[in-house]
């Protein structure tokens, strides 16, 4: 064959390639993902075929993506992928700020320990003005710090503490071979790692502050007046109460989706089931429902805004906390009515309570 | 066609014209899109428009970080403000990194010319020129520290093995007959490789570290963005966590601006030190 006659066979397989891809038409939808206790099982979901049920029961494709933490939300503001797993300060100062209305569709859990505060040698916040203290900065690992201060009525000493930004790949091994470093704040599995080092102790971990690290799965509003977008939305809602029935359930079928909850982060699922331990998941949709029409919600939600406002986390341009509202399910808003850009709809969580979906 | 010719000579204008294109149409094409994303999207992040690129900028360079460091004057403003803060570290870093370069230059002209010296280190840093500096991470933490020192072992670790090789490979290049020359006029044994070895080679050295100031800059901001309190690179790593572009595309600027002019010095330094040399 000639050069010229290769290239062209070349271009006709990619071309009839690329035309066979979008699969008869059904209106296609990803979903990123990363690895969080809370999130793996959308590891599982895609993998055992719940997901695809689903999927097929709404006439939709859905693809599954993993992604790095940070990366994954850069992907949704972006307008790379339709969905993604992040938490509600996220929600808030990623996405909802940059403008892109963004919808919570499910209410996976609220982190009940997974988030700590580790020190050595038994300090104590009060103790802690003029000391480093490792974490990712403006993250909920900053909010879970400054609340700690906050409650042991050290508040007025945040300033005097010298936040040091450390990555979380290598936050474990730079706290616990440092021996000079006496604070640290993540999350598990890495808590649980730095715990059994020596002399360390934890002196504040999420399970005092219930209910305000909020694990979501978001959808940009914009998707969901698509065509398809909101079968997209019901048949993610399916699959996820589908397995977190699994996941609560007993016999062969919980053992199976334990163990692909641990395979989504490679962990053993003796640390999976610790893991979980510290996690609130809302197993069912009732439960998820109790949640989202509580007064704590607005309450929890208006801690996190404030701090992410007076982080400047809602960007330079932002004047006010109110300028990045959030819409209730009860209808209820907070901030300015014409500048709503964070919605918690529980109407898809509501046809699983009905058991419509 | 003129373009295709060796021999063509453009104008003043077409090579000014030519020269340029590309950053008119880079900044048209910028400013294009963020014109188009704000008319879909006025609070769009990710884009930003010229206009929030310099309130960012203004922002960051002439706004005091804190308030008790706030002070009238335009210069106790820069001086306060953030973006002086983050090059002032990030700068002492580089610096002291660079400054590094110089001893394992002449390491590498001493492996080259002496034998003893060479067998002793050759075959070791031939094997630790190749080691990742980022993959032994956890080692450097464990080692130096999460501070300032092995930010800079990093930047050691990273760029060192490739100066001395470099100058290695360039003292085995100078013609073996100078040497014995040096010799037969009476030159002694450190006569030889600073006066006449050295001396010949530093240009080239300078140019090799002038081409390895990116490597210093990336390892640099690997270190910053991994583990630190101030400087250029945490304070993107940072922004990066609220898409604060309006911020990151003027800090990157910034510090291309600044490479460039620290090129731009060694450039100068180098002709002005060597005016006999003719390769840059």
């Amino acid at each position: 064959m000639t050069m010229k006659l290769k290239f062209a066979a070349l271009l006709t397989l990619s071309l009839a390639l690329a035309g066979r891809a979008p699969a008869a038409d059904k209106p296609s939808f990803t979903v990123g993902w990363s690895i969080y206790v809370g999130w793996n099982p959308y590891h599982y979901m895609g993998k055992s075929g719940i997901l695809k049920k689903w999927a097929d029961k709404y006439g939709v494709s859905i693809k599954v993506q993993r992604f790095d933490y940070a990366p994954s939300l850069e992907a949704f503001v972006a307008k790379s992928i339709d969905a993604c797993t992040m938490t509600n300060m996220e929600a808030l100062d990623m996405p909802a700020a940059a403008g892109v209305d963004t919808t919570a569709v499910i209410l996976g859990d609220y982190s009940n320990g997974n988030d700590a505060v580790l020190v050595r040698n038994g300090l104590t916040f009060d103790k802690l003005a003029g000391k480093k203290v490792m974490l990712v900065q403006k993250t909920v690992s900053e909010y879970l710090f400054e609340r700690g201060m906050a409650m042991s009525g050290a508040k007025d000493q945040i300033k005097w503490v010298k936040l040091v930004n450390t990555s979380d790949s290598d936050i474990a091994p730079a706290f616990l071979n440092n021996p000079d470093e006496e604070a640290v704040v993540t999350w598990k599995p890495l808590v649980s790692q730095i715990r059994k080092g020596k002399g360390i102790t934890t002196i504040f971990t999420s399970a005092q502050i219930p209910g305000e690290i909020l694990d979501l799965l978001v959808i940009r509003t914009e998707v969901l007046h698509r065509p398809g977008g909101q079968n997209f939305a019901k048949a993610m809602t399916g699959a996820w109460y589908e397995t977190m029935s699994q996941l609560s359930g007993t016999g062969p079928a919980k053992e199976k989706a334990l163990r692909g909850t641990a395979e989504a982060s490679e962990d053993t699922l003796d640390s999976i089931k610790e893991q979980l331990a510290t996690t609130n998941l809302f197993y069912t949709p009732q439960s998820a429902m109790q949640f989202l029409g509580s007064a704590e919600l607005k309450q929890k939600m208006d801690l996190v805004r404030q701090f992410c406002f007076t982080h400047g986390l809602l960007g330079e341009g932002t004047r006010a906390a109110d300028d990045v509202a959030i819409l209730y399910p009860d209808g209820a808003v907070q901030g300015k009515k014409d500048r709503v850009r964070l919605r918690f709809d529980p109407s898809y969580t509501q046809l699983a309570v009905q058991g419509t979906l | 066609m003129t373009l295709w010719k060796i021999n063509a000579e453009p104008g003043r204008t077409m090579t000014w014209f030519l020269s340029w294109f590309l950053f008119a149409s880079g900044i048209a094409l910028y400013v294009y899109t963020a014109h188009k994303r704000h008319l879909e999207n006025p609070d769009d992040k990710v884009v930003p428009t010229f206009r929030q690129l310099t309130d960012g900028f203004y922002n960051a360079a002439f706004k005091p970080e804190a308030d008790e460091n706030s002070g009238p004057g335009l210069w106790q403003r820069i001086s306060g403000s953030m973006l002086f803060h983050d090059t002032v570290a990030s700068g002492r870093r580089f610096f002291i990194a660079f400054a590094l370069l110089f001893p394992a230059a002449v390491l590498g002209l001493h492996i080259g010319v002496f034998p003893y010296i060479g067998a002793f280190f050759l075959r070791f840093i031939l094997f630790f020129d190749k080691i990742i500096a980022l993959s032994v991470l956890p080692i450097l933490f464990i080692a130096f520290g999460i501070d300032e020192l092995s930010k800079i072992m990093l930047i050691v670790i990273g760029v060192t093995p490739t100066i001395i090789l470099d100058s290695f490979n360039l003292s085995k290049g100078v013609p073996k007959e100078q040497i014995v020359k040096g010799f037969t006029l009476g030159a002694g044994n450190f006569d030889i490789a600073y006066l006449v070895m050295l001396k010949q080679i530093f240009p080239r050295i300078l140019n090799s570290i002038r081409i390895n100031l990116k490597s210093v800059a990336l390892f640099l901001f690997a270190g910053e963005m991994i583990a630190s309190d101030d400087g250029l690179a945490y304070r993107i790593a940072l922004m990066r966590r609220h898409m604060g572009m309006d911020t990151i595309i003027p800090y990157v600027l910034w510090v291309a601006l600044l490479l460039f002019l620290v090129d731009l010095t060694m450039r100068f330094l180098n002709r002005r030190l060597h005016p006999w040399f003719r390769e840059i």
